[in-house]
């Protein structure tokens, strides 16, 4: 096995040690949807149209802004970067690997959320499963490489759940998830669609791709792997 | 090159403030090398420039060899266990991934301890491990021992003495007066970002080992002089007690420490 392969296996491991990640990506949002997944589709009973949707986009973006940036942080902004640099191991590795492993950990919430939600709750399978499967996969992306951002820039480990509040609420509330986006006033439908959150939900309640949601999504992602990019760098130039 | 390491006039500033004023060393291959100088005095700037974590604004640095780092301030993930590290590092570097070293290090109970229950002693060893991990030529040691007890000390002095006896040269930065005077084949000592001392712990004593204290005890005390002249001062101190019919119950006569040198050389007294 490749240091590559051993560093994912070992950044699986990893995770699965840390609690930070085991709440995020699973605990809260298994907890989230036990109870919002009752109440939506009593109340709203057309939600169980878009549930497996909703709560995959809410356990998305829950484990990647909340979840991933402690885990960076941990890495650069303390000494670990130090034993890394000094010992040959590339400073994008931790970047790369946590990005990956985190991937993964989201996909397998996602597919868990797939299979309970329709006996739980008879939420309806998504009638287009390529444009859920790729809005998914999208999603995860673009909202880990914000949530890499978070990781690289803020200064200390406390200020990174800050940040990622902050860009966690809004995602949640104006993205669609919770109610309908037309019911937003429209001042705060337009700061819904800075956030991935709400291109996602789009892109996977679509019935098929289509370049108004995919590109704002794509313009996103570039920029904040540029901006990593630029932040790794400068965490490497002492 | 017979030298493991050449600096010349290496310079350093962080802003308006200059750390390093074209500072030059050498470190013969096969030497232990110390980098000494109080708090500030730019040893860390040093060390990290030659081991290629800073930048800086000029001069040149030669390092012969491949290198192992051991810093002071490193960590890993909490959660990551001693053989998990040892692993990680060794595949990176496509080397064996043994952990037997964690053993000769004694401190193969943290194999599958997780870094964040280790104590301080263990995780330098780890540290140690992973800087030995590529076989380097050239070894960096930042405070080695510190944080050790001496059961620790002494088994990390045995383990430094055997890396040079296999050939490496071992360049570290310490406030241990005692661990440089043991170990150290050579020193250099930084004061105000210049090298104010450069040479062998022997040549270091010379410099300033003309230099006495005298203690003498009476039933009145203790008393302290100091002398550069040994012979004609305990001549007269001897006289005077003589002269003042004062029985002398002990007489010490020391050349001073290393420490009291490298202090007076530090801080330019």
């Amino acid at each position: 096995m490749n240091g590559f392969l051993y560093g994912f296996t070992l950044q699986w491991k990893l995770d699965l040690r840390s609690r930070t990640m085991l709440i995020t990506c699973y605990a809260v949002p298994l907890l989230f949807f036990a109870v919002m997944g009752g109440i939506f589709t009593s109340v709203m009973p057309e939600s169980k149209e878009t549930l497996i949707q909703s709560m995959t986009v809410f356990a998305v973006t829950m484990g990647a802004l909340i979840g991933l940036p402690p885990s960076l942080a941990e890495i650069y902004r303390s000494d670990i970067k130090n034993a890394y640099q000094a010992n040959g191991v590339p400073l994008s590795l931790g970047l790369i690997l946590i990005n990956i492993s985190a991937f993964v950990h989201l996909l397998i919430m996602s597919a868990i959320l797939y299979v309970l939600a329709p006996i739980l709750f008879g939420a309806k399978i998504p009638e287009h499963l390529e444009t859920y499967l790729g809005g998914l996969v999208i999603l995860i992306a673009v909202s880990l490489s914000i949530a890499s951002i978070i990781g690289l820039a803020v200064k200390d480990t406390a200020n990174t759940s800050m940040f990622s509040i902050l860009l966690f609420i809004p995602s949640t509330m104006l993205s669609g998830i919770m109610f309908p986006s037309e019911m937003l006033p429209q001042a705060f439908a337009i700061v819904g669609k800075l956030f991935p959150a709400t291109w996602g939900y789009k892109l996977m309640t679509d019935s098929a791709f289509s370049l108004q949601t995919l590109c704002p999504l794509l313009g996103i992602f570039l920029i904040a792997v540029i901006l990593c990019g630029v932040l790794l760098k400068r965490i490497r130039t002492r | 090159m017979t030298n493991a390491l050449e600096v010349k006039g290496l310079r350093k500033s962080y802003g308006e403030k200059v750390v390093l004023k074209g500072i030059d060393l050498y470190v013969r291959r096969g030497d232990i090398f110390a980098l000494l100088g109080v708090n500030g005095a730019g040893k860390t700037t040093t060390l990290e420039c030659i081991e290629g974590l800073r930048k800086y604004d000029g001069g040149t640095i030669s390092v012969n060899g491949r290198i192992g780092i051991q810093l002071q301030s490193a960590a890993l993930p909490a959660h990551i266990k001693g053989g998990e590290a040892v692993r990680l590092f060794a595949k990176w570097n496509r080397k064996p991934a043994d952990t037997s070293m964690l053993a000769a290090l004694g401190v193969d109970s943290i194999a599958n301890k997780q870094y964040q229950a280790m104590s301080t002693g263990q995780k330098r060893r780890l540290h140690l491990a992973l800087a030995l991990i590529c076989d380097p030529d050239i070894v960096f040691l930042d405070e080695p021992t510190a944080g050790l007890d001496i059961e620790g000390r002494i088994s990390l002095h045995e383990y430094i003495r055997n890396l040079k006896a296999q050939g490496k040269t071992i360049i570290l930065a310490s406030h241990d007066m005692a661990e440089v005077e043991s170990l150290c084949d050579s020193i250099a000592i930084l004061r105000d970002g210049e090298i104010a001392f450069a040479g062998t712990v022997i040549a270091l004593t010379e410099k300033i080992g003309k230099h006495y204290n005298i203690q003498i005890r009476t039933g009145q005390g203790l008393e302290t002089y100091e002398s550069d002249d040994i012979r004609a001062s305990l001549i007269t101190i001897l006289k005077s007690y003589e002269e003042k019919d004062t029985i002398i119950q002990d007489i010490r006569v020391d050349r001073g420490s290393l420490e009291q040198h490298f202090l007076k050389i530090a801080k330019g007294e």
